[in-house]
Protein backbone atom coordinates (compact mmCIF):
# COMPACT_ATOMS: atom_id res chain seq x y z
CA UNK A 1 0.00 0.00 0.00
CA UNK A 2 2.96 2.34 0.26
CA UNK A 3 3.84 1.79 -3.36
CA UNK A 4 6.32 -1.05 -2.87
CA UNK A 5 4.06 -3.80 -4.20
CA UNK A 6 4.20 -4.93 -7.79
CA UNK A 7 1.01 -4.93 -9.92
CA UNK A 8 0.38 -8.65 -9.26
CA UNK A 9 0.79 -8.26 -5.51
CA UNK A 10 -1.39 -5.15 -5.56
CA UNK A 11 -4.12 -7.12 -7.34
CA UNK A 12 -3.81 -9.92 -4.75
CA UNK A 13 -4.19 -7.44 -1.88
CA UNK A 14 -7.20 -5.88 -3.61
CA UNK A 15 -8.81 -9.31 -4.10
CA UNK A 16 -8.12 -10.18 -0.46
CA UNK A 17 -9.73 -6.97 0.74
CA UNK A 18 -12.75 -7.44 -1.50
CA UNK A 19 -13.37 -11.01 -0.46
CA UNK A 20 -12.19 -11.26 3.12
CA UNK A 21 -14.14 -9.41 5.80
CA UNK A 22 -11.46 -10.18 8.42
CA UNK A 23 -8.78 -8.50 6.30
CA UNK A 24 -10.99 -5.44 5.97
CA UNK A 25 -11.63 -5.41 9.72
CA UNK A 26 -7.87 -5.44 10.32
CA UNK A 27 -7.28 -2.64 7.82
CA UNK A 28 -10.02 -0.56 9.42
CA UNK A 29 -8.44 -1.21 12.82
CA UNK A 30 -5.07 0.05 11.52
CA UNK A 31 -6.72 3.19 10.11
CA UNK A 32 -8.59 3.83 13.34
CA UNK A 33 -5.43 3.33 15.39
CA UNK A 34 -3.47 5.69 13.13
CA UNK A 35 -5.90 8.57 13.55
CA UNK A 36 -6.49 7.97 17.25
CA UNK A 37 -2.72 7.76 17.96
CA UNK A 38 -2.29 11.11 16.23
CA UNK A 39 -5.26 12.55 18.10
CA UNK A 40 -3.97 11.38 21.48
CA UNK A 41 -0.46 12.70 20.73
CA UNK A 42 -1.91 16.00 19.56
CA UNK A 43 -3.78 16.39 22.82
CA UNK A 44 -0.72 15.35 24.84
CA UNK A 45 1.59 17.72 23.14
CA UNK A 46 -1.07 20.43 23.15
CA UNK A 47 0.74 22.42 20.55
CA UNK A 48 0.10 23.13 16.89
CA UNK A 49 2.12 21.28 14.30
CA UNK A 50 5.17 23.07 13.15
CA UNK A 51 5.93 23.17 9.50
CA UNK A 52 9.07 21.32 8.61
CA UNK A 53 11.67 23.45 6.87
CA UNK A 54 13.99 21.48 4.68
CA UNK A 55 17.28 23.22 4.08
CA UNK A 56 18.69 22.32 0.73
CA UNK A 57 22.14 20.79 1.02
CA UNK A 58 24.78 20.96 -1.69
CA UNK A 59 25.23 17.47 -3.14
CA UNK A 60 27.69 17.40 -6.04
CA UNK A 61 26.47 14.03 -7.32
CA UNK A 62 22.93 15.37 -7.56
CA UNK A 63 24.19 18.25 -9.70
CA UNK A 64 26.03 15.77 -11.88
CA UNK A 65 22.91 13.66 -12.31
CA UNK A 66 20.85 16.77 -13.02
CA UNK A 67 23.37 17.96 -15.59
CA UNK A 68 23.37 14.56 -17.28
CA UNK A 69 19.57 14.48 -17.32
CA UNK A 70 19.47 18.00 -18.74
CA UNK A 71 21.90 16.94 -21.48
CA UNK A 72 19.74 13.93 -22.36
CA UNK A 73 16.63 16.09 -22.40
CA UNK A 74 18.31 18.69 -24.54
CA UNK A 75 19.50 16.03 -26.97
CA UNK A 76 16.02 14.56 -27.14
CA UNK A 77 14.61 18.01 -27.79
CA UNK A 78 17.06 18.69 -30.59
CA UNK A 79 16.42 15.31 -32.21
CA UNK A 80 12.67 15.59 -31.94
CA UNK A 81 12.31 19.03 -33.42
CA UNK A 82 8.91 18.18 -34.82
CA UNK A 83 6.10 17.05 -32.55
CA UNK A 84 4.57 13.59 -33.13
CA UNK A 85 1.85 13.31 -35.76
CA UNK A 86 -1.69 13.83 -34.65
CA UNK A 87 -3.12 10.31 -34.46
CA UNK A 88 -5.23 8.26 -32.06
CA UNK A 89 -4.97 4.52 -31.64
CA UNK A 90 -7.90 2.39 -30.48
CA UNK A 91 -6.62 0.70 -27.31
CA UNK A 92 -9.87 -0.87 -26.05
CA UNK A 93 -13.34 -1.26 -27.44
CA UNK A 94 -16.72 -2.65 -26.47
CA UNK A 95 -20.01 -2.78 -28.33
CA UNK A 96 -21.04 -1.58 -31.79
CA UNK A 97 -18.73 1.03 -33.30
CA UNK A 98 -18.13 2.45 -36.73
CA UNK A 99 -14.98 3.85 -38.32
CA UNK A 100 -15.28 6.35 -41.16
CA UNK A 101 -11.97 7.11 -42.85
CA UNK A 102 -11.13 10.58 -44.14
CA UNK A 103 -11.65 9.33 -47.70
CA UNK A 104 -15.19 8.21 -46.86
CA UNK A 105 -14.56 4.49 -46.48
CA UNK A 106 -16.76 3.00 -43.77
CA UNK A 107 -15.89 0.05 -41.55
CA UNK A 108 -18.51 -1.34 -39.20
CA UNK A 109 -16.04 -3.50 -37.33
CA UNK A 110 -13.36 -1.64 -35.47
CA UNK A 111 -10.51 -3.52 -33.84
CA UNK A 112 -8.03 -2.72 -31.10
CA UNK A 113 -4.96 -1.23 -32.78
CA UNK A 114 -6.88 0.72 -35.45
CA UNK A 115 -5.04 3.99 -36.04
CA UNK A 116 -7.11 7.11 -36.60
CA UNK A 117 -5.51 9.96 -38.56
CA UNK A 118 -6.64 13.50 -39.28
CA UNK A 119 -10.04 13.41 -40.98
CA UNK A 120 -10.99 9.98 -39.62
CA UNK A 121 -14.12 9.56 -37.52
CA UNK A 122 -15.11 7.03 -34.89
CA UNK A 123 -18.66 6.48 -33.70
CA UNK A 124 -19.94 4.47 -30.79
CA UNK A 125 -23.39 3.37 -31.81
CA UNK A 126 -25.32 2.24 -28.74
CA UNK A 127 -25.76 3.16 -25.13
CA UNK A 128 -23.63 0.23 -24.04
CA UNK A 129 -20.67 0.89 -26.37
CA UNK A 130 -17.35 2.62 -25.64
CA UNK A 131 -13.95 3.12 -27.21
CA UNK A 132 -10.68 4.08 -25.55
CA UNK A 133 -8.12 6.00 -27.61
CA UNK A 134 -4.40 6.46 -27.02
CA UNK A 135 -3.19 9.81 -28.35
CA UNK A 136 0.46 8.69 -28.76
CA UNK A 137 1.70 11.15 -26.14
CA UNK A 138 0.58 9.60 -22.88
CA UNK A 139 -2.83 11.19 -23.29
CA UNK A 140 -6.03 9.15 -23.33
CA UNK A 141 -9.60 9.67 -24.42
CA UNK A 142 -12.70 7.53 -24.02
CA UNK A 143 -15.95 8.06 -25.85
CA UNK A 144 -19.05 6.16 -24.77
CA UNK A 145 -22.75 5.79 -25.45
CA UNK A 146 -23.90 7.40 -28.69
CA UNK A 147 -20.87 9.51 -29.52
CA UNK A 148 -19.08 10.72 -32.65
CA UNK A 149 -15.47 11.92 -32.61
CA UNK A 150 -13.40 13.13 -35.55
CA UNK A 151 -9.73 14.08 -35.73
CA UNK A 152 -9.35 17.59 -37.15
CA UNK A 153 -6.52 19.50 -38.74
CA UNK A 154 -6.21 22.57 -36.51
CA UNK A 155 -3.12 24.79 -36.68
CA UNK A 156 -0.83 24.25 -33.68
CA UNK A 157 -3.33 21.97 -31.99
CA UNK A 158 -4.32 18.33 -31.82
CA UNK A 159 -7.82 18.98 -33.07
CA UNK A 160 -10.96 16.93 -32.45
CA UNK A 161 -14.63 17.39 -33.13
CA UNK A 162 -17.10 15.81 -30.72
CA UNK A 163 -20.38 16.14 -32.63
CA UNK A 164 -22.41 14.55 -29.83
CA UNK A 165 -21.98 12.19 -26.91
CA UNK A 166 -19.71 11.74 -23.93
CA UNK A 167 -15.94 12.02 -23.77
CA UNK A 168 -13.49 11.59 -20.92
CA UNK A 169 -9.97 12.91 -21.52
CA UNK A 170 -6.69 12.75 -19.67
CA UNK A 171 -4.30 15.09 -21.44
CA UNK A 172 -0.78 14.56 -20.16
CA UNK A 173 1.58 17.49 -20.04
CA UNK A 174 4.40 16.97 -22.52
CA UNK A 175 6.92 19.52 -23.65
CA UNK A 176 6.86 18.81 -27.36
CA UNK A 177 3.23 17.97 -28.00
CA UNK A 178 0.61 20.47 -29.01
CA UNK A 179 -2.42 21.35 -26.90
CA UNK A 180 -5.64 19.42 -27.40
CA UNK A 181 -8.53 21.33 -28.92
CA UNK A 182 -12.03 19.86 -29.04
CA UNK A 183 -14.79 21.48 -31.06
CA UNK A 184 -18.42 20.86 -30.15
CA UNK A 185 -21.56 22.39 -31.69
CA UNK A 186 -21.46 25.13 -29.05
CA UNK A 187 -17.87 25.45 -27.81
CA UNK A 188 -14.18 25.03 -28.34
CA UNK A 189 -12.44 23.35 -25.42
CA UNK A 190 -8.65 23.57 -25.22
CA UNK A 191 -6.07 22.33 -22.77
CA UNK A 192 -2.36 21.65 -22.38
CA UNK A 193 -2.82 19.27 -19.46
CA UNK A 194 -6.00 18.31 -17.69
CA UNK A 195 -8.35 15.53 -16.75
CA UNK A 196 -11.87 16.45 -17.74
CA UNK A 197 -15.10 15.12 -19.16
CA UNK A 198 -17.37 16.54 -21.78
CA UNK A 199 -21.04 15.86 -22.54
CA UNK A 200 -22.21 17.25 -25.86
CA UNK A 201 -25.71 17.78 -27.26
CA UNK A 202 -26.81 19.88 -30.25
CA UNK A 203 -27.50 22.99 -28.18
CA UNK A 204 -25.43 22.45 -25.04
CA UNK A 205 -21.99 21.26 -23.99
CA UNK A 206 -21.11 20.52 -20.37
CA UNK A 207 -17.45 20.45 -19.40
CA UNK A 208 -16.30 19.27 -15.99
CA UNK A 209 -12.64 19.62 -14.99
CA UNK A 210 -11.13 17.39 -12.31
CA UNK A 211 -7.45 18.17 -12.68
CA UNK A 212 -5.46 20.91 -14.42
CA UNK A 213 -7.45 23.51 -16.30
CA UNK A 214 -9.11 23.99 -19.67
CA UNK A 215 -9.97 27.06 -21.66
CA UNK A 216 -13.45 27.21 -23.16
CA UNK A 217 -14.75 29.51 -25.86
CA UNK A 218 -18.49 29.87 -26.35
CA UNK A 219 -19.11 29.88 -30.08
CA UNK A 220 -22.30 31.93 -29.79
CA UNK A 221 -20.46 35.10 -28.77
CA UNK A 222 -16.73 34.31 -28.53
CA UNK A 223 -16.69 34.65 -24.74
CA UNK A 224 -13.93 32.62 -23.09
CA UNK A 225 -13.47 31.21 -19.61
CA UNK A 226 -10.77 29.21 -17.85
CA UNK A 227 -12.23 26.24 -16.04
CA UNK A 228 -9.98 25.14 -13.18
CA UNK A 229 -9.93 21.79 -11.37
CA UNK A 230 -13.13 21.02 -9.45
CA UNK A 231 -15.12 23.40 -11.64
CA UNK A 232 -17.58 22.96 -14.47
CA UNK A 233 -19.37 25.05 -17.08
CA UNK A 234 -22.43 24.73 -19.28
CA UNK A 235 -21.92 26.21 -22.73
CA UNK A 236 -25.23 26.88 -24.41
CA UNK A 237 -25.93 27.79 -27.99
CA UNK A 238 -27.88 30.77 -26.66
CA UNK A 239 -26.11 33.97 -25.63
CA UNK A 240 -28.85 34.59 -23.07
CA UNK A 241 -27.78 31.64 -20.97
CA UNK A 242 -25.12 32.32 -18.30
CA UNK A 243 -21.59 31.19 -19.12
CA UNK A 244 -19.38 31.00 -16.05
CA UNK A 245 -17.22 28.43 -14.35
CA UNK A 246 -18.94 27.15 -11.23
CA UNK A 247 -17.59 24.91 -8.53
CA UNK A 248 -18.68 21.28 -8.94
CA UNK A 249 -21.48 20.60 -6.46
CA UNK A 250 -21.09 18.11 -3.64
CA UNK A 251 -22.20 14.62 -4.62
CA UNK A 252 -25.47 13.01 -3.60
CA UNK A 253 -26.52 9.38 -3.51
CA UNK A 254 -29.88 9.61 -5.26
CA UNK A 255 -31.27 11.04 -8.47
CA UNK A 256 -34.71 11.70 -9.79
CA UNK A 257 -34.49 12.45 -13.49
CA UNK A 258 -36.68 15.47 -14.04
CA UNK A 259 -38.47 14.29 -17.16
CA UNK A 260 -40.95 17.13 -17.26
CA UNK A 261 -38.10 19.59 -17.62
CA UNK A 262 -36.93 17.35 -20.43
CA UNK A 263 -33.23 18.12 -20.03
CA UNK A 264 -32.24 14.85 -18.39
CA UNK A 265 -33.74 12.80 -21.20
CA UNK A 266 -30.98 13.14 -23.75
CA UNK A 267 -32.19 10.46 -26.14
CA UNK A 268 -35.96 9.93 -26.23
CA UNK A 269 -38.99 11.45 -27.89
CA UNK A 270 -41.52 13.45 -25.93
CA UNK A 271 -45.02 11.97 -26.13
CA UNK A 272 -48.31 13.70 -25.21
CA UNK A 273 -49.07 13.56 -21.51
CA UNK A 274 -51.50 10.97 -20.17
CA UNK A 275 -55.01 12.00 -19.11
CA UNK A 276 -53.84 12.29 -15.50
CA UNK A 277 -51.01 14.66 -16.52
CA UNK A 278 -48.17 12.16 -16.37
CA UNK A 279 -45.25 12.92 -18.66
CA UNK A 280 -44.24 10.21 -21.15
CA UNK A 281 -41.13 9.61 -23.19
CA UNK A 282 -40.86 7.15 -26.01
CA UNK A 283 -37.83 5.04 -26.84
CA UNK A 284 -36.05 6.00 -30.05
CA UNK A 285 -34.89 3.48 -32.67
CA UNK A 286 -31.17 3.04 -33.03
CA UNK A 287 -29.42 0.97 -35.69
CA UNK A 288 -26.43 -0.61 -33.98
CA UNK A 289 -25.28 -2.75 -36.88
CA UNK A 290 -26.65 -4.14 -40.12
CA UNK A 291 -30.17 -5.51 -39.49
CA UNK A 292 -29.94 -4.73 -35.79
CA UNK A 293 -32.29 -2.09 -34.44
CA UNK A 294 -32.94 -1.45 -30.77
CA UNK A 295 -35.23 1.03 -29.06
CA UNK A 296 -33.55 3.19 -26.46
CA UNK A 297 -34.32 5.95 -23.98
CA UNK A 298 -31.29 7.53 -22.34
CA UNK A 299 -31.18 9.78 -19.26
CA UNK A 300 -28.12 11.80 -18.25
CA UNK A 301 -27.24 12.91 -14.71
CA UNK A 302 -25.26 15.95 -15.80
CA UNK A 303 -27.80 17.17 -18.33
CA UNK A 304 -30.51 17.09 -15.68
CA UNK A 305 -28.47 19.65 -13.66
CA UNK A 306 -28.11 17.16 -10.81
CA UNK A 307 -25.04 17.13 -8.58
CA UNK A 308 -22.78 14.09 -9.14
CA UNK A 309 -24.53 10.89 -8.04
CA UNK A 310 -22.50 8.33 -6.09
CA UNK A 311 -23.23 4.63 -6.44
CA UNK A 312 -23.34 2.67 -3.18
CA UNK A 313 -23.76 -0.98 -2.37
CA UNK A 314 -27.52 -1.28 -2.11
CA UNK A 315 -28.33 1.53 -4.58
CA UNK A 316 -31.39 0.80 -6.72
CA UNK A 317 -32.68 1.82 -10.15
CA UNK A 318 -36.45 2.32 -10.27
CA UNK A 319 -38.14 2.80 -13.64
CA UNK A 320 -41.82 3.26 -14.46
CA UNK A 321 -43.08 2.68 -18.00
CA UNK A 322 -45.17 0.64 -20.35
CA UNK A 323 -44.56 -1.94 -23.08
CA UNK A 324 -47.18 -3.16 -25.55
CA UNK A 325 -45.83 -6.69 -25.98
CA UNK A 326 -44.62 -9.33 -23.56
CA UNK A 327 -40.86 -9.31 -23.83
CA UNK A 328 -37.83 -8.37 -21.75
CA UNK A 329 -36.35 -4.90 -21.40
CA UNK A 330 -32.81 -4.03 -20.37
CA UNK A 331 -31.68 -1.39 -17.90
CA UNK A 332 -28.16 -0.03 -18.17
CA UNK A 333 -25.95 2.35 -16.24
CA UNK A 334 -22.75 4.13 -17.24
CA UNK A 335 -20.22 4.78 -14.49
CA UNK A 336 -17.10 6.85 -14.05
CA UNK A 337 -14.57 7.14 -11.28
CA UNK A 338 -15.26 9.81 -8.68
CA UNK A 339 -13.86 12.99 -10.20
CA UNK A 340 -12.14 10.83 -12.73
CA UNK A 341 -12.24 8.91 -15.94
CA UNK A 342 -14.74 6.56 -17.54
CA UNK A 343 -15.10 3.34 -15.53
CA UNK A 344 -17.53 1.04 -17.33
CA UNK A 345 -21.04 -0.01 -18.15
CA UNK A 346 -23.38 -2.39 -16.32
CA UNK A 347 -26.68 -3.87 -17.49
CA UNK A 348 -29.57 -5.83 -16.01
CA UNK A 349 -32.17 -7.85 -17.89
CA UNK A 350 -35.77 -7.39 -16.74
CA UNK A 351 -37.80 -10.44 -17.72
CA UNK A 352 -41.28 -10.03 -19.25
CA UNK A 353 -42.95 -11.56 -16.17
CA UNK A 354 -41.61 -8.72 -14.00
CA UNK A 355 -43.38 -6.20 -16.26
CA UNK A 356 -46.85 -7.66 -15.76
CA UNK A 357 -49.54 -7.57 -18.42
CA UNK A 358 -48.62 -6.01 -21.74
CA UNK A 359 -49.98 -2.49 -22.15
CA UNK A 360 -50.35 -1.92 -18.41
CA UNK A 361 -47.97 0.52 -16.64
CA UNK A 362 -45.20 -1.21 -14.74
CA UNK A 363 -42.76 -0.11 -12.07
CA UNK A 364 -39.56 -2.12 -11.73
CA UNK A 365 -36.89 -1.66 -9.12
CA UNK A 366 -33.55 -3.33 -9.84
CA UNK A 367 -30.94 -3.44 -7.07
CA UNK A 368 -27.33 -2.74 -7.95
CA UNK A 369 -26.44 -6.36 -7.21
CA UNK A 370 -28.46 -7.46 -10.26
CA UNK A 371 -26.46 -5.34 -12.69
CA UNK A 372 -23.73 -7.21 -14.54
CA UNK A 373 -20.51 -5.70 -15.89
CA UNK A 374 -20.35 -5.38 -19.68
CA UNK A 375 -16.69 -6.37 -19.79
CA UNK A 376 -14.61 -8.99 -18.02
CA UNK A 377 -12.14 -6.41 -16.72
CA UNK A 378 -14.75 -4.71 -14.55
CA UNK A 379 -15.42 -5.69 -10.94
CA UNK A 380 -18.78 -7.27 -10.22
CA UNK A 381 -20.18 -4.11 -8.70
CA UNK A 382 -19.74 -0.43 -9.60
CA UNK A 383 -20.24 0.63 -5.96
CA UNK A 384 -17.98 3.54 -5.14
CA UNK A 385 -18.22 4.99 -8.65
CA UNK A 386 -20.20 7.91 -10.02
CA UNK A 387 -23.34 7.50 -12.13
CA UNK A 388 -23.16 9.09 -15.59
CA UNK A 389 -26.40 7.96 -17.17
CA UNK A 390 -29.20 5.40 -17.14
CA UNK A 391 -30.66 3.85 -20.25
CA UNK A 392 -33.53 1.51 -21.00
CA UNK A 393 -33.59 -0.70 -24.08
CA UNK A 394 -36.20 -2.83 -25.76
CA UNK A 395 -35.14 -5.00 -28.70
CA UNK A 396 -38.70 -5.03 -30.10
CA UNK A 397 -40.33 -2.25 -32.09
CA UNK A 398 -43.83 -3.53 -31.30
CA UNK A 399 -43.12 -3.10 -27.60
CA UNK A 400 -43.48 0.69 -28.06
CA UNK A 401 -41.42 1.22 -24.94
CA UNK A 402 -42.51 4.30 -22.97
CA UNK A 403 -40.81 5.68 -19.88
CA UNK A 404 -42.73 7.59 -17.21
CA UNK A 405 -40.19 7.93 -14.42
CA UNK A 406 -36.48 7.27 -13.81
CA UNK A 407 -35.05 7.21 -10.30
CA UNK A 408 -31.75 6.19 -8.77
CA UNK A 409 -32.33 5.45 -5.11
CA UNK A 410 -29.89 5.15 -2.19
CA UNK A 411 -29.56 1.97 -0.16
CA UNK A 412 -32.36 1.50 2.27
CA UNK A 413 -31.62 2.56 5.85
CA UNK A 414 -30.41 -0.42 7.83
CA UNK A 415 -29.55 -2.38 4.69
CA UNK B 1 -15.47 4.60 17.60
CA UNK B 2 -16.94 8.08 17.38
CA UNK B 3 -18.31 9.23 14.03
CA UNK B 4 -15.38 11.61 13.90
CA UNK B 5 -12.86 8.78 14.32
CA UNK B 6 -14.59 6.76 11.61
CA UNK B 7 -14.66 9.57 9.05
CA UNK B 8 -11.04 10.48 9.88
CA UNK B 9 -10.00 6.83 9.59
CA UNK B 10 -11.77 6.54 6.23
CA UNK B 11 -9.91 9.65 5.06
CA UNK B 12 -6.62 8.20 6.40
CA UNK B 13 -7.11 5.13 4.22
CA UNK B 14 -7.02 7.46 1.22
CA UNK B 15 -4.27 9.91 2.23
CA UNK B 16 -2.25 7.81 4.80
CA UNK B 17 -1.51 10.93 6.82
CA UNK B 18 -3.24 11.41 10.16
CA UNK B 19 -3.03 15.22 10.17
CA UNK B 20 -4.42 15.51 6.67
CA UNK B 21 -7.16 13.04 7.62
CA UNK B 22 -8.06 15.28 10.57
CA UNK B 23 -8.11 18.34 8.27
CA UNK B 24 -10.41 16.48 5.91
CA UNK B 25 -12.74 15.56 8.76
CA UNK B 26 -12.86 19.25 9.79
CA UNK B 27 -13.71 20.28 6.22
CA UNK B 28 -16.42 17.64 5.99
CA UNK B 29 -17.92 18.78 9.30
CA UNK B 30 -17.87 22.38 8.11
CA UNK B 31 -19.56 21.44 4.85
CA UNK B 32 -22.21 19.45 6.70
CA UNK B 33 -23.04 22.51 8.78
CA UNK B 34 -23.01 25.00 5.92
CA UNK B 35 -24.45 22.80 3.19
CA UNK B 36 -28.02 23.87 3.87
CA UNK B 37 -29.32 20.36 3.27
CA UNK B 38 -30.99 18.27 5.93
CA UNK B 39 -30.23 14.59 6.17
CA UNK B 40 -33.09 12.18 6.73
CA UNK B 41 -31.12 10.05 9.16
CA UNK B 42 -27.73 9.65 10.79
CA UNK B 43 -27.10 6.89 8.23
CA UNK B 44 -27.65 9.31 5.35
CA UNK B 45 -25.36 11.89 6.98
CA UNK B 46 -22.62 9.31 7.51
CA UNK B 47 -22.95 8.06 3.96
CA UNK B 48 -22.56 11.62 2.67
CA UNK B 49 -19.65 12.28 5.07
CA UNK B 50 -17.70 9.21 3.87
CA UNK B 51 -18.22 10.15 0.21
CA UNK B 52 -17.20 13.76 0.81
CA UNK B 53 -14.14 12.70 2.82
CA UNK B 54 -13.09 10.33 0.04
CA UNK B 55 -13.42 13.08 -2.59
CA UNK B 56 -11.40 15.50 -0.45
CA UNK B 57 -8.79 12.78 0.03
CA UNK B 58 -8.55 12.16 -3.71
CA UNK B 59 -8.18 15.91 -4.29
CA UNK B 60 -5.36 16.04 -1.75
CA UNK B 61 -3.62 13.06 -3.33
CA UNK B 62 -3.70 14.76 -6.70
CA UNK B 63 -1.86 17.73 -5.27
CA UNK B 64 0.96 15.56 -3.88
CA UNK B 65 4.06 14.65 -5.82
CA UNK B 66 4.75 11.34 -4.07
CA UNK B 67 1.23 10.32 -3.20
CA UNK B 68 0.57 6.84 -1.79
CA UNK B 69 -1.29 4.34 -3.95
CA UNK B 70 -5.00 4.89 -3.44
CA UNK B 71 -7.12 1.84 -2.72
CA UNK B 72 -9.70 0.98 -5.34
CA UNK B 73 -13.00 2.82 -4.87
CA UNK B 74 -14.92 -0.45 -4.63
CA UNK B 75 -12.80 -1.46 -1.62
CA UNK B 76 -13.12 1.95 0.03
CA UNK B 77 -16.87 1.72 -0.45
CA UNK B 78 -16.95 -1.68 1.30
CA UNK B 79 -14.86 -0.41 4.22
CA UNK B 80 -17.03 2.71 4.57
CA UNK B 81 -20.19 0.64 4.54
CA UNK B 82 -18.83 -1.54 7.35
CA UNK B 83 -18.00 1.57 9.35
CA UNK B 84 -21.50 2.93 8.70
CA UNK B 85 -23.04 -0.36 9.86
CA UNK B 86 -20.95 -0.26 13.03
CA UNK B 87 -22.08 3.30 13.67
CA UNK B 88 -25.71 2.20 13.33
CA UNK B 89 -25.04 -0.56 15.89
CA UNK B 90 -23.81 2.04 18.41
CA UNK B 91 -20.23 0.82 18.56
CA UNK B 92 -18.14 2.33 21.38
CA UNK B 93 -14.61 1.21 20.54
CA UNK B 94 -13.17 4.72 20.42
CA UNK B 95 -12.76 5.15 24.14
CA UNK B 96 -11.54 1.57 24.48
CA UNK B 97 -8.81 2.27 21.93
CA UNK B 98 -7.77 5.41 23.77
CA UNK B 99 -7.61 3.46 27.05
CA UNK B 100 -5.52 0.75 25.38
CA UNK B 101 -3.09 3.35 24.05
CA UNK B 102 -2.67 4.71 27.59
CA UNK B 103 -1.71 1.23 28.78
CA UNK B 104 0.98 0.73 26.15
CA UNK B 105 4.66 0.70 27.16
CA UNK B 106 6.45 3.96 26.36
CA UNK B 107 8.60 2.29 23.69
CA UNK B 108 5.58 0.99 21.81
CA UNK B 109 3.77 4.30 22.01
CA UNK B 110 6.89 6.06 20.77
CA UNK B 111 6.93 3.79 17.72
CA UNK B 112 3.27 4.54 16.96
CA UNK B 113 3.92 8.25 17.45
CA UNK B 114 6.84 8.26 15.01
CA UNK B 115 4.86 6.34 12.42
CA UNK B 116 1.43 8.00 12.64
CA UNK B 117 1.79 11.33 14.42
CA UNK B 118 5.15 12.37 12.98
CA UNK B 119 4.12 10.67 9.75
CA UNK B 120 7.48 9.02 9.08
CA UNK B 121 7.66 6.12 6.64
CA UNK B 122 8.71 2.76 8.10
CA UNK B 123 12.12 3.11 6.45
CA UNK B 124 12.71 6.43 8.23
CA UNK B 125 11.53 5.02 11.57
CA UNK B 126 13.90 2.06 11.17
CA UNK B 127 16.77 4.46 10.51
CA UNK B 128 15.89 6.66 13.48
CA UNK B 129 15.74 3.69 15.84
CA UNK B 130 18.74 1.93 14.31
CA UNK B 131 16.88 -1.30 13.61
CA UNK B 132 16.10 -3.27 10.49
CA UNK B 133 13.09 -2.38 8.38
CA UNK B 134 11.43 -5.79 8.72
CA UNK B 135 11.73 -5.48 12.51
CA UNK B 136 9.70 -2.26 12.34
CA UNK B 137 7.06 -3.90 10.16
CA UNK B 138 6.83 -6.83 12.62
CA UNK B 139 6.65 -4.54 15.67
CA UNK B 140 3.93 -2.40 14.10
CA UNK B 141 1.95 -5.43 13.01
CA UNK B 142 2.17 -6.92 16.53
CA UNK B 143 1.14 -3.58 18.02
CA UNK B 144 -1.91 -3.30 15.77
CA UNK B 145 -2.97 -6.83 16.65
CA UNK B 146 -2.36 -6.19 20.37
CA UNK B 147 -4.45 -3.02 20.30
CA UNK B 148 -7.24 -4.80 18.44
CA UNK B 149 -7.18 -7.60 21.03
CA UNK B 150 -7.03 -5.10 23.92
CA UNK B 151 -10.14 -3.31 22.58
CA UNK B 152 -12.02 -6.60 22.29
CA UNK B 153 -11.12 -7.49 25.91
CA UNK B 154 -12.15 -4.07 27.19
CA UNK B 155 -15.46 -4.27 25.35
CA UNK B 156 -16.17 -7.72 26.79
CA UNK B 157 -15.70 -6.42 30.34
CA UNK B 158 -18.94 -5.28 31.99
CA UNK B 159 -19.18 -1.48 32.33
CA UNK B 160 -18.20 -0.42 35.85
Amino acid sequence: MNGQLGPDEEAKVADLLRGNAEARTFLRAVAEQAVVVADVERLDQHKPQTAKVVTPAFRPWKWAVAAAAAFVLLSAFVIATTPPRHTAKVSAILGPCQYIAADGKVRDEVKVGTLLRVGDTIRTRSSSAWVKLDLNSGSLMTIAGRSRLRLLNVDGRRGFQLAYGNLWATVAKQAIVKPVSIQTPTATVETMAAQFDLEVHPSTSIVRVNDGFVNVERLADGQTADIAADHQAVISISRNQPFTAARQPEPVNEWNCSMLAGRGAVFAKILPQTADGRSRLGAVPLITAEKATIFVANFSVQSSSSPPVLIENGSRVRIRGTTRTEGPVYFGITTQRIKGVFFGKYTAKVEARALGQAGEPWQVEVPLSQFNPKSKQLPGSPAGMELTDIWIVSPEENAELEIHSVKFLPREVGQ
Amino acid sequence: MSQRDRVSAAAWLVVRNAHTAEDIFQNVALKAMTKGVQFESVGALMSWAFITARREGIDWLRRQKNAPICLDNTILELLEQEWADEAAAGDIRGQALRDCLEDLPAKSRDLLKRRYFDGHACEAVAEQLGVRLDAIYKRLSRLHQALKKCIEIKLEQPAS
